[in-house]
């Protein structure tokens, strides 16, 4: 990130931090719908497991959209990263590799390295 | 019963957001362009518009999204074409106060701001009113 964000940094890890945690939300939500939900229905005919965890999930990607946006306006990504993030966000398991690449963003800020969301 | 008590919190929960909306894009549009430090005033201001953005008009916005998600499920309006007209503009009017709450969260900091954001970003105010007023005609009158 450029040298202009310096008086910003406590503000853009803490964005950072958020997108990441955002960006797990979405993809445990993902993993719980294709992976649990689905074949709850389709294995074992409980209809409503999709019909709870669809709505959950379909929520839990529109935020993450959403914070992708809010953290994009702040400006200083590039169109590499920003079509990564996107793409994470569709792909079971994508989103967890975009935690790391926004954990790494945020150590490069100087932010501590947290381990409860490894 | 409980479809009514949705409704009423739907609608109350889109208010503020539409308001909080409001405030962000004329506190954004107000600003000098951000070259610089900005003046006391204008931080103590861009400052209050970003707390009352994050404590107020977000958790309204997920409420919006949460709410009209159930009335749309509990009252079957799945796929109404009136609803699949409707959610386009919601996610217009969410896509734009994500880029407004960037702005402001960027503009909070103080200090030299960045690139500056688009030029259109000023005129965001004129959007939402006849937005809001299509999504209202399509919700309230249903005309399709």
């Amino acid at each position: 990130m450029p040298s202009q964000m310096s008086q910003d940094l406590p503000n853009e890890r803490a964005q950072l931090r958020r997108m990441r945690y955002v960006s797990l939300l979405e993809g445990t939500t993902l993993i719980a719908l294709v992976f649990g939900a689905v074949p709850l229905k389709h294995v074992m005919g409980y209809a409503v497991a999709t019909t709870i965890m669809g709505p959950i999930h379909g929520m839990a990607f529109l935020f993450y959209i959403w914070m992708l946006i809010q953290t994009m306006s702040g400006g200083n990504w590039s169109t590499r990263d920003t079509a990564r993030l996107i793409v994470g966000a569709v792909i079971p398991f994508g989103a967890f590799a975009n935690e790391r690449l926004l954990r790494r963003k945020e150590m490069r800020l100087g932010g501590k390295h947290d381990r409860t969301a490894s | 019963m409980m479809y009514l008590w949705l409704k009423a919190f739907h609608i109350a929960a889109a208010m503020i957001w539409i308001g909080g909306i409001l405030v962000a894009s004329i506190v954004i549009a107000a600003l000098p362009a951000p070259s610089g430090p900005q003046s006391d005033t204008a931080l103590r201001i861009v400052r209050a518009a970003r707390q009352w953005d994050l404590w107020a008009t977000l958790p309204a916005m997920l409420l919006v999204w949460a709410l009209g998600l159930m009335l749309a499920m509990v009252g079957h309006w799945f796929p109404s074409p009136w609803l699949m007209l409707k959610l386009p503009g919601v996610l217009a009017l969410s896509a734009l106060h994500g880029v407004l709450s960037g702005t402001l969260r960027r503009r909070a900091g103080g200090g030299d701001q960045g690139p500056p954001p688009p030029a259109l970003l000023r005129y965001a105010a004129l959007i939402v009113p006849p937005l809001v007023l299509a999504i209202a005609i399509l919700a309230v009158a249903k005309p399709l």
